[in-house]
């Protein structure tokens, strides 16, 4: 049994009151839960104040570029599609930079858990706009306030075929660490995106403000619905209302599940190939 | 004996596929091919046109006399009759065209007649073609029926009698109407058993030969080949392709794969390449291995996508920012692919960094003829060597960039128990945590650039000398694709009792200057051949041993050289 001791890295150097300290505690204490250990499961890391995690987590990990994240995470599972696979990521990181992974990791189904810090802002480049601020945000980048809409994670997911679309909070980290779990449990895509105050840029999405426009999905919601997922995903762009919980799950095999290649073991640990005399016949 | 087939068509009607079945023919009855596609960038429309240079001895390039030319319209007349000679044989049909020359050899074959008697499709033109092509070369139809048979069995043994049947005419014809233009070139000799291979077939038995296990392209013209054989071997061998949604993604996820510790490759072409960039620099840091195959076309941007050039060599030598290792290979023809290729992954495990294996068009879409057996003897003896790659570390501490006197760390497969670590894109200590001390990075910084110290102490090989070097006058420089060509104006120049050599680089970079200068005797006439315009090669040698090449041969119109035209320069600058 591994404690969270076995997890920590470098102590993280966060501002205090970030909301990365919780999102960074919950997914230690989700893979202690589980019965992972550090040896047991591999983590890609974006760039960003998300990414930083990668000093503070100890697992089999990736700090990788900008954005791509993701493609690092598929072609990790794709090679030893046994191990888990956890994406830390930004919302500039992967809804901005890689935001056209995104969209294809959703469509393949790949099973990798896919953990977004959205905290509306650039935070290591110190406080220009991300796709997910509000319209009208004022950052160093737009000083007269963002022209575009924000991006919207939940029914992005959700239209693009993951499996697993779910919303937390930061400033809720028993929560977080359900979200985490059962996003790791689950066969497929999960998308878990993060609501994480930046104490330092983001003076409008503030632990208050996520008190007072987030709100539980009720325990009768029923998360086999793609209609109601869509709905509930739709009211953080049109009444600025964010669900917690667990949108939407359904079951679909994963990317790699569907792979013949891999029923019997997994790519790492097969035979090198050497019936070379089945390839000729397309050259006689 | 050595003669060019050609045959021409409009684009969407199977000239492609025909002439790889000539091709395959020929091979099968013992003779040595080496053949060219020439298409535009559509699909339907155009002009296509393929040509087939067949001999009883190995062929290297292409021969600038067209000696049987099969028009299936009018365009290919037109565009190839400057090739023809008072030899050349053209098969045409009067009903499509009027012929009005009469300097070459009329063989009018009434294809649409013969579609319309028997309601063929506009394709099967092919087969007529292909029956009276075997017809004038003096053969028969029993190869030609096998591969329609293998073709077609499974539409029924109807559709494959229906083929057979236009095969069947087109040589019939020949045989009644024209018996005393047949020449008796393609009848079966004794040969060993061969393997008709285009580059990038090339390059994916290489990839298969040294076990890489996964495969992943954007498809971009000339590569795409590769991902679509790749793709159709993965029930055989076991690989995985993804098809990913760009070539970021691409890169990227061979990288994932690799770090997880399987054998990873891509494959694009220029543009593509460019995408790549940023992570190609990733995978110098991080110091994860992987094989990139560039397969190059006319640039730049969107270029003429189907036609060759040597463009993008010093981007590739220069192709990611800040300062890390690399290595850049450069097959000249099938073998040194298959053989550069496995070799490709070798490398990129034991210096853990970025290896890119340079094609271009001309290489990557020509099919030359392979002994069988060079294949057989090298799926079986070729070693597969991960350098220090392990499953369990062989220190107490692991640290997977632990500073090592020849640059080389271990790399630790993920999934050991009782370790972890992270590879990582920012600058680090040993255990892989980022920093930003200027010891540490100059540490890391000096290890990594001992692993090129390590190469070409280890493994850098020397170019490959044709032609003897003591008695040469004029000495030929160059890399890749170049080489059938050059080899083939070798031959030409010594019938004319001219003493060439040929300097052939396939280990382009990083290149030991120690090696390289005293290959390059003073006295000589050296003429540096490139499919570019710039020279590149040219400015890579001067860059890496300060040897300047003062005359270049550069050819830059998309077409690849003619082994004529390298003797006609040869022969006009003395």
């Amino acid at each position: 049994m591994s404690t969270i001791q076995d997890f920590s890295g470098y102590a993280p150097t966060w501002c205090p009151g970030c909301g990365d300290w919780g999102i960074g505690i919950a997914i230690k204490t989700a893979l202690v839960q589980m019965g992972l250990d550090p040896s047991s499961v591999m983590v890609i890391f974006g760039i960003g104040c998300s990414g930083n995690m990668n000093d503070f987590l100890n697992a089999y990990a990736i700090h990788s570029l900008h954005g791509r994240a993701l493609p690092n995470a598929i072609g990790a599972k794709l090679a030893n599609h046994k191990m888990p696979v956890v994406a830390v990521v930004g919302d500039g990181d992967c809804y901005g930079e890689g935001g056209n992974h995104f969209i294809h990791a959703c469509r393949g189904n790949h099973d990798i858990t896919v953990i977004v810090h959205d905290n509306g802002v650039y935070g290591l480049t110190t406080g220009q706009v991300a796709p997910t601020s509000q319209k009208g945000f004022k950052s160093k980048s737009t000083p007269s306030g963002i022209i575009e809409t924000p991006i919207n994670p939940l029914t992005l997911a959700l239209t693009q075929g993951a499996t697993y679309v779910a919303q937390t909070f930061a400033g809720n980290v028993n929560h977080v660490v359900e979200m985490i779990k059962e996003g790791i449990k689950h066969k497929g895509f999960s998308l878990i995106n993060v609501l994480q105050p930046c104490v330092t840029f983001n003076k409008i999405n503030t632990y208050k403000y996520y008190l007072q426009h987030s709100y539980k999905l009720p325990d009768e919601y029923k998360k086999d619905n793609l209609e109601e997922a869509m709905r509930k995903g739709n009211e953080m762009t049109t009444a600025e209302k964010f669900p917690l919980g667990i949108l939407y799950q359904s079951h679909r095999q994963a990317f790699s599940d569907e792979l013949p290649q891999l029923a019997q073991a997994a790519l790492t640990e097969k035979q090198r190939f050497v019936n070379f005399e089945n390839l000729y016949s397309d050259f006689l | 004996m050595k003669f060019t087939w050609k045959i021409g068509g409009e684009a969407g009607f199977g000239i492609l596929t025909s002439g790889l079945v000539f091709s395959k023919i020929a091979n099968r009855l013992g003779y040595y091919t080496f053949d060219y596609i020439e298409y535009p960038s559509l699909i339907r429309g155009g002009h296509n046109a393929l040509e087939v240079v067949v001999s009883d001895e190995e062929a290297h390039a292409l021969k600038k006399d067209i000696d049987f030319l099969v028009c299936l319209n009018e365009d290919t007349y037109k565009h190839h009759k400057h090739r023809l000679t008072s030899q050349s044989h053209v098969l045409y049909d009067p009903d499509e065209f009027v012929l009005q020359e009469e300097n070459f050899i009329k063989i009018s074959v009434p294809f649409k007649k013969f579609l319309s008697d028997l309601k063929g499709l506009p394709v099967m033109k092919n087969t007529i073609a292909m029956g009276a092509t075997l017809a004038i070369l003096g053969s028969d139809l029993l190869l030609i029926s096998e591969i329609l048979e293998k073709q077609f069995i499974r539409k029924g043994q109807e559709v494959v009698d229906f083929n057979k049947k236009f095969a069947q005419l087109g040589y019939d014809h020949v045989k009644q109407n024209f018996p005393q233009q047949i020449i008796k070139d393609l009848t079966k000799k004794e040969s060993e058993q061969k393997l008709v291979m285009s580059g990038n077939d090339a390059f994916c038995f290489g990839s298969i030969i040294a076990d890489c296990r996964v495969y992943c392209a954007y498809p971009m013209t000339p590569s795409s080949t590769v991902l679509t054989t790749m793709a159709a071997w993965q029930e055989k061998t076991g690989i995985i392709v993804r098809h990913a949604e760009d070539e970021i993604s691409v890169i990227n996820t061979a990288l994932g794969s690799s770090f997880a510790g399987v054998r990873s490759a891509v494959g694009t072409s220029g543009g593509g390449f460019a995408l790549m960039v940023e992570s190609i620099s990733f995978a110098g840091i991080a110091e994860m291995p992987i094989v990139i195959f560039l397969a190059q076309r006319a640039g730049p941007a969107t270029g003429m996508p189907t036609w060759t050039e040597q463009g993008d060599l010093l981007f590739a030598v220069h192709a990611g920012h800040g300062e890390f290792p690399k290595i850049v290979l450069a097959p000249g023809d099938i073998e040194e692919m298959v053989n550069l290729t496995a070799r490709a992954f070798n490398l990129a495990d034991i210096y853990q960094t970025p290896v890119i294996v340079m094609s271009d068009m001309f290489l990557s879409e020509s099919h030359k003829s392979m002994a069988k057996k060079f294949i057989e003897e090298l799926s079986t003896t070729f070693k597969i060597e991960r350098g220090k790659t392990v499953n369990v570390p062989t220190e107490q501490k692991y640290l997977r960039y632990r500073v090592s006197g020849d640059g080389i760390s271990e790399r630790l497969i993920p999934g050991a128990k009782g370790h972890f670590y992270q590879v990582n894109s920012y600058e680090h200590v040993e255990d892989g945590h980022t920093t930003e001390d200027a010891q540490a990075r100059r540490q890391q910084v000096e290890k990594r650039n001992r692993k090129w110290e390590t190469y070409l102490a280890k493994d850098f090989e020397a170019p490959k000398i044709f032609g003897d070097m003591n008695s040469a006058e004029i000495v030929f420089v160059s890399w890749g694709s170049t080489k059938g060509p050059i080899l083939e104006a070798q031959k030409m120049l010594a019938s004319q009792r001219k003493n060439t050599a040929y300097i052939h680089f396939t280990h382009l970079y990083p290149m030991d200057k120690g090696v390289v200068v005293p290959l390059f005797p003073s006295g000589k006439r050296y003429v540096l051949v490139e499919n570019n315009s710039h020279g590149q090669f040219g400015k890579l040698l001067l860059m890496e041993t300060g040897i300047e090449i003062k005359e270049k041969l550069l050819k830059y119109d998309g077409r690849p050289f003619w082994p004529e035209e390298i003797v006609e320069y040869t022969n006009q600058h003395v």
